[in-house]
């Protein structure tokens, strides 16, 4: 049996990569048909989608339509779908079945912990569907048409009788499918686009809750207990004594200003605006009482804030791509411009907190 | 738990007996759960104030990121690093509005190197003026801004004028640090004699520019 069956038989298997597109999740998945699980079934509420088309085109594999045929799983080489996050998203990867999802979205819903990234890619779209360079995979019981492994791309050409003409890749198939009953015309655009949208803003509202949890909500408690501990022992009227005098005129304001931006200074204080938040609940205790007026929250608000950012001077160069010598240059002139822009924010903001 | 919300809801015992180690005990109670009954009123006033608003306000600014795309942001932000005017306004807005923190600086790639530090400077500043209305720029450090937004809601009063201020005033602020910035950088490279070293590297950078490959 070395020579391949052409009508389809045994017909010529490729590997096939498909990566995630534009906002979506996962590293990419590489799908290799054998003899036993070739079929890629297409879960999008009827019809083949063209992304489950393309996978099958190019591997060599067999496109269903989930939505009508039953397929063993044994047999599913790849779950094509488009899900609204909860449901499909979950089950195809509880089964270890390789899930293409055509919206994009995160692993979430009830069974999210079975979404890895070996086995999940979201947000595809048929452009994002490509042939492994190069090595045509030999079918498990057949070698290449043409014997010698090395020749592989003309080996292709002659492969599948049925299948598409030769070439690195090819072109798009176009909509006339065989026996593709799908559903077409404005309601199916129609309905993509708004499952779309409604897709996109619950992946935001999942996206949110999660930071909310992680990182909101964990700070609301720490900075409550502070609250709480400041106002029912009485310190907050004894810091607000301490600060009144500072924070009430400008001279003392610019003073703090000039202070915390001294360049040894500011580096400390700088790490997670600790500082600048722990004054800020402060202050929001002094308005609160009315021990510290409004209109100077505003210059006040410049006069802690002098070291934002001081702290990560390296690191923010170093993401935008910089170059030693510029961090080695960076560092200095922002700690030291900060000496003069920290006092020169203060004086804005007092000027601008007239009429408040 | 039935012990704490007993201990809250009775009312300090007015009778109190003639034994001071007793009393002692029972006012040292009082206090330790009358401070944690004040810090979870203070929680509770967070929760019911801040917090809806929030997520609402979250939802729906991811949800304008990921319809608006970082790549159609990209040809803004290139464009917005030619002039000194923009490169230290629009450019660390849409840097910090877009990507939030901390990733707003990896948009320090578009520029020069002689102009990075002045970018970072500029951006960095606006990380906490911005969270008076864009919270979820930078949701790890909302109390610099929330901290007295509190204290002006409890005041009864609303803190958008204040808001706005401090707004616009950032906006300002990032301007003059820029600038500031960029002409000490300046300062810092001729003083130490790598004056030579940075024109390559601009030289460079027009070559990739020019190439029309710039990352």
């Amino acid at each position: 049996m070395t020579t391949v069956d052409p009508d389809g038989g045994d017909p010529q298997y490729r590997p096939v990569f498909v990566r995630a597109g534009r906002g979506g999740w996962g590293q990419g998945l590489e799908l290799t048909p054998t003899p036993d699980k070739y079929k890629v079934i297409s879960v999008t509420g009827g019809g083949i989608h063209p992304v489950a088309r393309r996978i099958a085109e190019l591997s060599g594999g067999e496109a269903v339509d989930g939505f009508r045929t039953k397929v063993e799983d044994a047999e599913v080489l790849a779950a094509v779908i488009n899900c609204g996050g909860t449901a499909r998203i979950g089950v195809y990867p509880r089964k270890r079945i390789p899930t293409v999802d055509v919206f994009p979205g995160e692993p979430g819903g009830p069974l999210a912990q079975f979404i890895t990234e070996d086995i999940f890619v979201s947000a595809v779209s048929p452009e994002d569907v490509s042939l492994l360079e190069g090595q045509a995979v030999t079918a498990g019981v057949g070698a290449a048409a043409a014997g010698a492994v090395g020749t592989a791309p003309t080996a292709r050409t002659d492969a599948a009788e049925g299948g598409p003409a030769g070439g690195p890749l090819p072109p798009l198939p176009d909509e006339s499918g065989t026996e593709d009953r799908a559903p077409r015309g404005f309601f199916v655009k129609f309905g993509t686009g708004v499952g779309y949208i409604i897709n996109t803003f619950l992946a935001a509202a999942r996206q949110s809750i999660n930071l909310t949890l992680n990182t909101v909500l964990p700070f609301m408690a720490y900075v409550s207990l502070l609250l709480g501990f400041v106002i029912y022992t009485g310190i907050a009227q004894w810091i607000g004594g301490l600060l009144a005098p500072l924070s009430s005129n400008p001279i003392g304001l610019i003073g703090i200003g000039i202070v915390v931006a001294l360049p040894f200074l500011s580096p400390i204080l700088g790490p997670g605006a600790a500082v600048a938040q722990i004054v800020g609940v402060l202050m929001g205790t002094q308005i609160a009482t009315g021990a510290l007026p409004v209109q100077y929250a505003l210059p006040t608000l410049f006069a802690i804030d002098g070291q934002v950012g001081c702290d990560f001077v390296p690191v923010g160069l170093g993401l935008g791509e910089a170059k030693v010598e510029t961090v080695e240059v960076g560092v200095p002139a922002v700690l030291f411009s900060r000496l003069i822009t920290s006092p020169l924010a203060v004086i804005i903001a007092w000027l601008a907190s007239f009429g408040l | 738990m039935e012990a704490i919300l007993l201990a809250q809801d009775q009312p300090p015992p007015t009778g109190a007996s003639t034994n001071p180690v007793l009393n002692g005990i029972i006012w040292a109670g009082e206090h330790f759960i009358g401070l944690f009954n004040e810090a979870g009123k203070q929680f509770a006033g967070l929760i019911t104030g801040i917090l809806p608003t929030l997520i609402v306000l979250l939802t729906f600014m991811y949800a304008v990121i990921k319809f608006i795309g970082e790549d159609r942001v990209t040809r803004a932000v290139q464009w917005s690093a030619k002039w000194w005017i923009t490169r230290y306004t629009i450019m660390p807005i849409l840097a910090v509005l877009v990507l939030t923190n901390p990733m707003a600086y990896t948009f320090g790639r578009f520029l020069r190197e002689r102009h990075k530090p002045a970018f970072y400077d500029s951006a960095v500043s606006f990380v906490h003026p911005v969270t008076t209305f864009f919270p979820y720029a930078n949701a790890g450090e909302l109390f610099v801004w929330l901290g007295v937004a509190n204290g002006v809601m409890q005041l009864g009063q609303s803190t958008v004028p204040l808001a706005v201020r401090y707004f616009a005033v950032g906006v300002v602020v990032i301007l003059i640090r820029g600038v500031v910035t960029e002409f000490i950088t300046n300062y810092l490279i001729r003083r130490e004699g790598k004056t030579a070293l940075f024109d390559s590297y601009d030289a460079e950078y027009a070559a990739t520019a020019a190439g029309g490959s710039a990352r």
